[in-house]
């Protein structure tokens, strides 16, 4: 372990067609840590997980897994080979019940030939073990996901990744619908997650969110990366400031201090 | 909530109450009760609309419910419903087939012109033993190519089958012409192979070739042995089961047993009407004797049921609902004894008055229902007032519609029915206020409650089926009509049951919710969601292929056009079983009462001698009830989305 990182990306770029998505992104995860990737809007967040989830493919670049290196071509071959990916609208199908979510695609089954079916019993038992271990106590297996808050939700697709053995959990902006206290428990799963041995990166667009779980910072700009910095190497302050571009940020937080004072007076 | 008391603070599960209550399993889960968990079944909408539709029709027809009546509307029932089961999992999958009901026409044909027209050309006369699997190759390769041609192209599958369906609409008619140079194609039992296979797709059971004399004996029993475990098994489930059982209870219990034995006797075998009213009291006591005993036995006793207290909020519907039936009563009496003929036909001075009665009648009872929800609220001793109160309403009711029922041909059995529903209604109230409804999840109770509840729909199922598929030396003797029925029930019931079975249990059937719910969720997760659209296109092709066999070997000969068109009858089945119209919710079970609702409002009206013109305006008055109603469920499944 201590050779290699467990997901090392060198250069990454991504065009489709004549337009440049991603440019030479490096960086790496290693297990029991936290990668954030941070980036306003447009910043090719997007790009990013799709070509580590396998829905496509880079154009340039090398990803390493395990110090191998890896060309993902289906989201099947990602997640078979232990890369997970939680994605924004999380990847569940709202009027079917939690176990059934949990299992989706790798359902249990029973019996042989052609009356293979569902090994329910088996699968509501796991789901809800699994749902415990993240401390939520899922009321029951058979409510529909519509049904559950949207901390909750995440929590089933955490639980899940790492149920079906995933070493590197990938998490799409999993705070950016959540309020203040539900994000919190998101981030407290992602430290979890970590602490059970996975690999997280962390896509987010809030650097408060970022910093406190993070080990290391990818900073995403325009499809540049803006930076691959450990955690010791930077603070919140300048995280925040790379982010936006510094100076438009200043820019922008003088025009709205000007605005608000112009309320006030009139 | 005025009164507060240790039986309040278990009802109402407020959070402040639930430090007051013992610890439940787990207090966020709202107890739900039988009814409740039964409601929120997305098949409970169609389930009870044939209900519904049968009484209707029942009610309004001489010779609905006859077993000619019931082999005409099951016969139509078999093959809407074989596909609308198919078309039902297709939608459920998010896509539609426009060319399925061409496709069933076509599998026919193509099955005729097989064993006819290539075997002439080749001089040999191709074997049905060769025919029946070559038309089925053809129906996959029809599936596949609509799954492939929708995946591949993206397009919506209403487009891409609207093609499929000119396109087979087209072939039947060219080849026919092409083949046959008629617009219609015959074949005959010299086919090759027809000894075997005619039976297997067109097999008849003549009901007047068996005959069974003790048949009623065991229809009756077996009817009220199924009635009388799915009302203890719904109390099994409903109630809170005692730690210890209450012996004193069983000899109660064995009375009741016996007066309702005594009672269905009595009925059995005497005809005057003294005799049956005397039959009917004793029925209904025994009924309450043996339902209180059974409850004494087995079910912990209500601490308090509360005092009457009938406030502002249930006074106006109980009085609403009083005057309502009062006046539907009066109005029954206004119908022209006369003139019975154009009764339900609603454009008459007649039917008009009628329909009056009908409305003050259904508009007087769902106050009264209203009431009675409202009086739950409060406690059971109001319920039971109330309930009482409705219960006499509808006896009431039964009586004014026995007196003019000869003259409008009311069906007498109406009378018995509510009179039926008031017991029902009285008694449950009764055991209501004296045993303690469970708040609580019982998962052994609700287990024996559920196999319990199966043993006794399937008695009652047994005795109907009975009852129909065998005479009794007296109705030949009275002439009785000849009914038949076909093998293809048995091909519907075995169709569907296995569709059931895959969507439910096996991992295809889950794909087939998550690619309907969510396709690209479901393909992030690695379901194969191109093959498993493809393989219900082939399903629903696969049902068409079925039909077209059902129907080449009844008919022996087919029209070009045949199915055309029907595809929308079976998306309308489809929906009217609950099954959403963009995908990922329903079932194909209710696909099947789906297509028995319009099997039966088809020959309903021809029963009740209605133009047949009206059924449609009939299907859309249903289809449009059948989604609102299976809206509301849908949303009471998911409950309250945060």
């Amino acid at each position: 372990m201590a050779e290699h990182d467990l997901l090392q990306l060198d250069n990454i770029s991504k065009f489709y067609g004549n337009i440049i998505a991603l440019e030479g992104v490096t960086t790496s995860v290693n297990a029991g840590e936290v990668t954030c990737v941070l980036g306003d809007n447009g910043a090719g967040k997007s790009t990013f997980i799709k070509i580590l989830a396998g829905v496509h493919q880079q154009s340039a670049g090398t990803i390493k897994l395990n110090g191998e290196e890896v060309m993902f071509k289906s989201p099947r071959e990602a997640l078979d080979a232990g890369v997970a990916t939680v994605y924004q609208d999380l990847a569940m199908v709202p009027l079917m019940s939690v176990w059934r979510n949990f299992f989706l695609g790798a359902e249990p089954t029973k019996g042989i030939g052609p009356i293979k079916m569902i090994d329910q019993a088996k699968a509501m038992r796991i789901a809800v073990e699994e749902m415990a271990k993240m401390g939520i106590d899922i009321r029951d297996p058979e409510q529909p996901v519509g049904t559950l808050s949207g901390g909750e939700r995440q929590s089933v697709a955490i639980a899940r990744a790492g149920y079906f053995g995933a070493r590197v959990l990938i998490l799409d902006e999993p705070t950016s619908a959540l309020g203040v206290k539900q994000s919190g428990v998101v981030l407290k799963r992602i430290v979890e997650a970590r602490n059970q041995g996975l690999a997280v990166i962390f896509i987010t667009h809030n650097p408060a969110h970022a910093y406190p779980v993070g080990d290391r910072f990818l900073i995403l700009n325009r499809g540049k990366s803006m930076g691959n910095f450990a955690k010791e190497e930077i603070t919140q302050q300048e995280l925040t400031g790379l982010m936006a571009g510094g100076a438009e940020l200043q820019e922008l937080q003088s025009e709205l201090e000007e605005a608000i004072s112009g309320v006030k007076k009139s | 909530m005025s009164d507060t008391g240790t039986a309040d603070a278990v009802v109402d599960a407020t959070p402040s109450d639930a430090v007051a209550s013992a610890p439940a399993a787990d207090e966020r889960l709202a107890y739900r009760s039988i009814f409740q968990r039964l409601f929120i079944r997305p098949e409970i909408g169609a389930v009870i609309g044939v209900v519904g539709v049968w009484t209707f029709f029942w009610a309004v027809s001489l010779n609905f419910g006859t077993t000619g009546q019931t082999q005409n509307w099951l016969d139509i029932t078999a093959t809407l419903g074989i596909m609308a089961v198919a078309v039902s999992m297709l939608m459920i999958g998010g896509e539609f087939d426009l060319s399925s009901g061409a496709n069933t026409g076509a599998m026919g044909i193509l099955f005729i012109l097989l064993i006819k027209e290539v075997g002439e050309l080749g001089g040999l006369g191709l074997s049905i033993w060769i025919a029946v699997p070559l038309s089925f190759v053809a129906a996959m390769g029809i599936g596949w190519a609509n799954g492939v041609m929708v995946e591949r192209t993206a397009l919506p599958s209403f487009i891409v089958t609207l093609a499929t369906f000119f396109i087979l609409r087209g072939l039947k008619l060219g080849l026919s012409k092409l083949l046959t140079g008629q617009i219609s194609v015959t074949f005959t039992d010299e086919s090759h192979g027809y000894g075997f296979w005619q039976p297997v797709f067109a097999g008849e059971w003549q009901r007047n070739d068996h005959i069974w004399n003790s048949r009623d004996v065991v229809y009756i029993g077996f009817l009220v042995l199924g009635a009388a475990i799915i009302t203890l098994a719904v109390c099994e489930m409903h109630f809170v089961r005692r730690d210890k059982l209450a012996a004193s209870g069983l000899p109660i219990f064995g009375a009741g047993v016996a007066g309702v034995a005594a009672a269905i006797f009595l009925m059995h075998t005497t005809d005057g009407v003294s005799a049956n009213i005397l039959a009917a009291a004793v029925l209904g006591i025994s009924i309450l004797v043996g339902l209180y005993g059974f409850s004494t036995w087995r079910f912990e006793p209500q601490a308090a049921a509360g005092g009457l207290n009938l406030d502002g909020s249930i006074m106006p519907p109980l009085l609403g609902g009083l005057i309502g039936v009062g006046l539907a009563s009066v109005a029954s009496f206004a119908i022209d004894s006369d003139n019975a003929e154009t009764l339900f036909f609603p454009f008459t001075v007649q039917g008009l008055r009628v329909v009056l009665m009908m409305i003050l009648a259904g508009g007087g009872f769902t106050l009264l229902m209203v009431a009675g929800n409202k009086a739950l609220k409060q406690n059971m001793t109001t319920k039971l007032v109330v309930s009482s109160l409705t219960a006499a309403a509808l006896v009431g009711f039964a009586f004014v519609i026995r007196q003019s029922a000869e003259a409008t041909k009311f069906r007498t059995e109406l009378f018995s029915v509510l009179l039926f529903v008031a017991l029902a209604l009285f008694v449950w109230s009764v055991l209501g206020v004296r045993f303690a409804e469970r708040r609580k999840i019982d998962e052994a109770a609700d287990r024996t409650g559920m196999k319990a509840m199966v043993l006794g729909l399937a008695l009652m199922i047994t005795a109907v089926v009975l009852r129909h598929l065998f005479v009794v030396q007296a109705e030949l003797d009275a002439g009785v009509n000849p009914a038949k029925f076909s093998v293809r029930m048995l091909w519907f019931f075995a169709f569907t049951a296995v569709m059931v079975w895959i969507l439910a249990r096996t991992r295809f059937g889950s794909w087939t919710f998550a690619v309907g719910g969510n396709a690209q969720a479901a393909r992030q997760v690695g379901v194969p969601a191109a093959r498993t659209k493809t393989q219900l296109f082939m399903i629903v092709s696969g049902a068409a292929w079925l039909v077209g066999m059902l129907l080449a070997f009844r008919l022996s000969s087919l029209q070009a056009g045949a199915g055309d068109g029907e595809e929308f009858e079976y998306i309308i089945a489809a929906v009217v079983g609950g099954t959403m119209l963009t995908g990922g919710y329903g079932t194909a079970l209710g696909a099947a009462f789906g297509a028995a609702i319009m099997a039966m409002s088809l020959v309903g009206i021809q029963s009740a001698r209605w133009n047949t013109d009206w059924r449609w305006v009939f299907l859309g008055v249903i289809l449009l009830l059948a989604v609102i109603a299976n809206r509301f469920i849908r949303d009471r499944a998911e409950g309250a989305r945060r």
